[in-house]
């Protein structure tokens, strides 16, 4: 091309354009013969010749967000804005990123990109799009007929418009006209999409199933259909459809391929299940979460039954991801958090104790939030807000409780202190397209906290009676208006009255805190600061932020001073207020622990270590110890329970556990499992002594062993 | 394979419990140049704790030493193990435990230490001055893998807290090899004695364990070289185990228990090939027999 282009500027220019549109043509012929990589380099050819050309650029981007690619997608979109913050393809291409990820500034996108053409209904749709998801439908209706307007095709404005029928349990002539369109498989992928999202799996698989009967090769729908079978714990089906969008599709998206990993993994895993429970986890830990989670899974059915009166028919799944990344694929596409654990029906996906650093995630919180989700979402067939249905769970928490759950962070005091929380009738925006980073985090506290209020002020009872209501696809305003007997504005009021009673002092002091805690942590690296001056200013911190139970906390830093000063009853002090604050650092509530036990306390000594079950089931030294305690209390089947668990562990003392374990045995009148236990003991160390005698004690049949 | 080598170590260990009797076991503790407060406290804690452990542990024979904080020099460290070459005998034991910071720079190990570091060439000089001919060197530091080629000898067992000189950040190993010597569950055998192997094992075990808890890539992986040899270091005694041995009284009692445990080896050593059911019977039975042999011997 350079060697034409000096016979002559005219003869270059229309060559050059000749060739160029040829090469368009060339490029958007194979993209449309599926062959997505001749088409990438067709248009980098392209923008190599023409570099200034920001039509080519948000094109060839185009091509990659089909091809889930958002991030080079994103990137060609903003190198089109550079040239032409104008161009309106550019400006959609971005709006479409950023609403894929849920973004808050996805609606923004699709504005700037309508102010330059008016004309572009797709950013109608989008917009209609996004204002549903936040369940905004005002809005939705507005823009989706706004797009109407300009094509009366457009297919996902009608999509919208069917949905928000749909999802009232209302009949939709829209329907019919979707079903009359050319794109409608796109049009029910759509409406699928807001099944989904409102966690009405089922309704949005049966959508997914129209899309591909409309277009069977709509591969994003078999990939959502196949996804959404896993999230139902529909494993055969769910393979069989990823299998075909992994083959036909050039592997899909990265979804596809991360769930068929998943299911390839999930295969492995060990079940255990009885009539109302069905246990998943990696074989490497299984037996050792067993006993927990069983236990906690039967005591949530239990309590929600009585509490939500309604029984779930089948079992209820939990799947335990020691891998966060596996949990991770299951939360993909999805708004909100999602962070911890997930549940799609009575299937409820989380992350195992292992997933994540030591104290950091407080397993059987998450568990009761997720199962309080099955309950409501059951209940009421899944027809509720989700601030309701999240608000609720974190309710749930702590409710029977109240050392479990998550405390007010930082971050959420900062929101309170900015003025940042919604009121009732918008929070549902603050899950799904957050303004800011940390609205989500602080949307579920919000919401909790409502919960919490609603309990407190109007009965337990009243939360049940208005999730009865949701039931009746009411939307929250007119709840909160007939079950509260308040309008949605005085409840804000009110609300926001009562957090500040309990959290007013901290948000109003809280520079003051924040100062004063890196003070204290730097005077308790010091080793000659004065101790009790130290514990003096770390009580202070304490009654201003008693929630704050995190690293460096004010109470482990007076604790630790008051053991300094060898002041044990100091120390119980701190560590109780640590504990009953929730504080889960495992070597401190075990140094707790032991001053307790030391105290003479050993009921008290057990549960706190029984905490940490909640915590860090999966720490040896933590069953080694609170089994010696139940030992110590003559309590022989937990004592067994701890150090069957240890044993599942694979601990380095394989003799040890085993003796213990024959002793917990022993103590429970068990005497052909202790026999048993202390052989394998000495299978282990054959010189083992005590587990010697006690073998001798247990052949003989009399004496208790030592 | 695992059962051959247990059989090995077990008689490794017997040896090490019959071999105090007439050897002495010299202990020196070096913690070294902690660069920062922080560390500098760590280093000298975790010394003071293994001086203080090492002294409570049973026996006469044990001459120990603790070199920590402005104490820590080289001359000083160079003195210490001049000492031991002085009063040690071929029959001796000597343990030499390194705390601290170290560097390899590709080709030389240094310790460091306030003033001159040391570096492995010089430590192994000191060392091969020392006529015990049964030495093991723990060398906790940083960047510790690169002393294993300097140190190399016979009759000497190294174990350090990384795999290599280029593993350089600070280690958490020493804390869980003192730890062992506190945990009786480290003495897997529960012969009451905590051998090299033992400690270098619960060690190991948990510096691995908190890597994996604490979700963060493993910056350290301790290696031993000779896991016969380490089983062999009786490193700390807590009961009355070789007592009985000693008693002409009971030899005949002795004769017949370490038959058992013969017997309970070589079983061991056809489990996979038996029937479960038949090893469970056969196994109980020696086991009962060796218990019943133990409490004649303890009368």
């Amino acid at each position: 091309m350079r060697f034409l282009c000096v016979a002559g500027a005219f003869a270059c220019a229309v060559l050059t354009f000749s060739a160029q549109a040829q090469s368009l043509r060339s490029a958007e012929a194979l993209w449309k013969a599926h062959d997505y990589k001749g088409a990438s380099t067709e248009f980098s050819n392209l923008v190599k010749l023409d570099p200034k050309n920001a039509d080519l650029r948000a094109r060839w981007g185009e091509l990659f967000l089909e091809r889930y690619n958002p991030a080079d997608a994103s990137a060609l979109f903003q190198e089109a804005l550079e040239i032409d913050p104008k161009n309106s393809r550019a400006l959609m291409g971005m709006a479409r990123v950023l609403a894929d990820s849920y973004s808050g500034k996805a609606k923004e996108a699709a504005d700037k990109a309508l102010e330059f053409n008016p004309k572009l209904y797709q950013a109608d749709e989008l917009k209609a799009r996004i204002a549903l998801e936040d369940d905004n439908q005002k809005d939705a209706r507005a823009a989706a007929e706004a797009a109407l307007a300009i094509n009366a095709n457009a297919v996902d404005a009608q999509a919208v418009l069917a949905t928000m029928d749909l999802l009232a349990d209302k009949e939709s002539p829209w329907l019919e006209k979707i079903a009359r369109n050319p794109n409608k498989a796109q049009g029910y992928e759509t409406i699928a999409h807001f099944f989904v999202i409102n966690r009405r799996y089922e309704d949005g698989i049966n959508y997914y199933r129209k899309a591909i009967e409309a277009q069977p090769e709509l591969w994003t729908a078999h990939s959502q259909l196949g996804v959404n079978l896993m999230r139902l714990g529909r494993a055969g089906e769910a393979y069989k459809e990823l299998e075909l969008v992994f083959e036909k599709d050039q592997t899909g998206d990265a979804m596809t391929g991360n769930s068929l990993k998943l299911l390839d993994t999930l295969r492995e895993f060990t079940t255990f299940t009885t009539p109302t429970t069905i246990l998943k986890a990696s074989p490497k830990e299984a037996d050792a979460l067993r006993p927990y989670f069983e236990e906690q899974m039967k005591f949530n059915i239990a309590l929600f039954e009585k509490k939500y009166q309604y029984k779930v028919t089948e079992p209820i799944q939990v799947e335990v991801y020691p891998n966060h990344d596996d949990f991770a694929v299951r939360t993909m596409g999805l708004p909100g958090l999602g962070a911890l654990g997930v549940t799609f029906d009575t299937v409820v996906a989380m992350d195992s104790p292992s997933g994540r650093p030591p104290g950091e995630f407080h397993w059987a919180s998450t568990l009761r939030h997720e199962m309080s989700h099955v309950f409501i979402l059951k209940l009421t067939n899944d027809r509720v807000p989700r601030w309701f249905t999240e608000g609720l769970a974190v309710h749930e928490e702590t409710a029977t409780t109240s050392d479990w759950g998550d405390r007010i962070t930082p971050e959420i005091i900062t929101a309170i202190r900015d003025k940042k929380l919604l009121p009732v009738a918008q929070i549902d925006r603050g899950f799904v397209h957050p303004e800011f980073p940390a609205q989500v985090i602080v949307s579920y506290f919000e919401a909790g906290k409502m919960c919490d209020y609603i309990a407190e002020r109007w009965g337990e009872g009243k939360l049940l009676d208005m999730a009865r209501e949701f039931t009746k696809n009411r939307p929250t305003v007119d709840v909160i208006r007939e079950q509260l007997k308040i309008e949605p504005e005085v409840f804000d009021r009110d609300f926001l009255a009562e957090l500040d009673k309990e959290v007013g002092n901290t948000v109003k002091h809280f520079k003051e805190w924040t100062e004063g805690l890196g003070e204290v942590n730097k005077m308790s690296r010091a080793p000659d600061a004065n101790k009790d001056d130290l514990i003096a200013k770390a009580r202070a911190l304490e009654l201003i932020y008693p929630d704050y139970v995190e690293l460096g906390n004010a109470y482990m830093i007076a604790a630790k001073a008051c053991l300094a000063k060898e002041d044990k009853q100091c120390a119980m002090d701190e560590y109780a207020k640590y504990s009953k604050e929730s504080g889960r650092d495992s070597d401190s509530i075990k140094q707790y622990a032991k001053l307790l036990d030391e105290a003479g306390k050993t009921k008290e000594a057990e549960a706190e270590l029984e905490r940490l079950n909640y915590v860090n089931p999966l720490d040896q030294d933590l069953h080694s110890k609170l089994g010696a305690l139940y030992l110590k209390s003559n309590n022989g089947a937990l004592a067994a329970r701890e150090f069957r668990v240890l044993i599942a562990l694979k601990p380095l003392d394989v003799a040890g556990s085993h003796y213990n374990l024959a002793k917990a045995y022993f103590a429970e009148g068990q005497k052909d499992k202790a026999r048993e236990e202390a052989l394998n003991a000495l299978e282990a160390a054959p010189d083992y002594r005590p587990a010697q005698k006690l073998l001798l004690e247990v052949s003989r049949g009399e004496g208790t062993p030592q | 394979m695992g059962c051959c080598l247990k059989r090995l170590l077990t008689a490794g260990v017997l040896l090490a419990i019959a071999s105090p009797a007439f050897a002495t076991n010299f202990f020196l503790t070096v913690a070294g140049l902690g660069g920062e407060p922080d560390y500098e406290q760590r280093f000298a804690l975790l010394a003071t704790d293994m001086d203080k452990i090492l002294r409570a542990g049973g026996g006469t024979d044990r001459v120990i030493e603790t070199l920590k904080g402005p104490d820590a020099t080289k001359a000083k460290f160079e003195a210490a193990l001049g000492r031991i070459a002085s009063q040690a005998k071929a029959a001796d034991v000597v343990v030499l435990m390194m705390i601290g910071h170290g560097t390899f720079d590709g080709t030389e190990y240094k310790f460091n230490l306030p003033g001159p570091d040391i570096s492995g060439t010089e430590l192994a000089t000191q060392l091969n001055r020392i006529p015990a001919t049964r030495q093991l060197v723990v060398d906790m530091t940083s960047a510790s893998g690169g002393v294993t080629a300097a140190l190399k000898k016979d009759g000497r067992t190294v174990i350090t807290a990384t795999k290599s000189g280029t593993e350089k950040n600070a280690t958490i190993f020493a804390r869980f090899w003192v730890e062992s010597l506190r945990d009786p569950t480290a003495d897997t055998d529960k012969n009451e004695i905590i051998s090299a192997l033992e400690a270098f094992r619960y060690a190991q075990t948990k510096t691995a364990a908190f890597f994996t808890e604490q979700k963060r890539l493993a910056t350290e992986h301790a290696q031993l070289e000779d896991q016969q040899r380490a089983a062999a270091f009786p490193l700390l005694r807590f009961g009355s185990a070789a007592a009985a041995i000693n008693d002409p009284a009971k030899r005949e009692l002795v004769s017949k228990k370490e038959d058992i445990e013969n017997k309970i080896d070589a079983l061991k050593y056809q489990k996979d090939l038996m029937a479960p059911d038949d090893y469970k019977r056969q196994i109980a039975t020696l086991l009962l027999e060796l218990a019943k042999t133990q409490e004649l011997i303890d009368k």
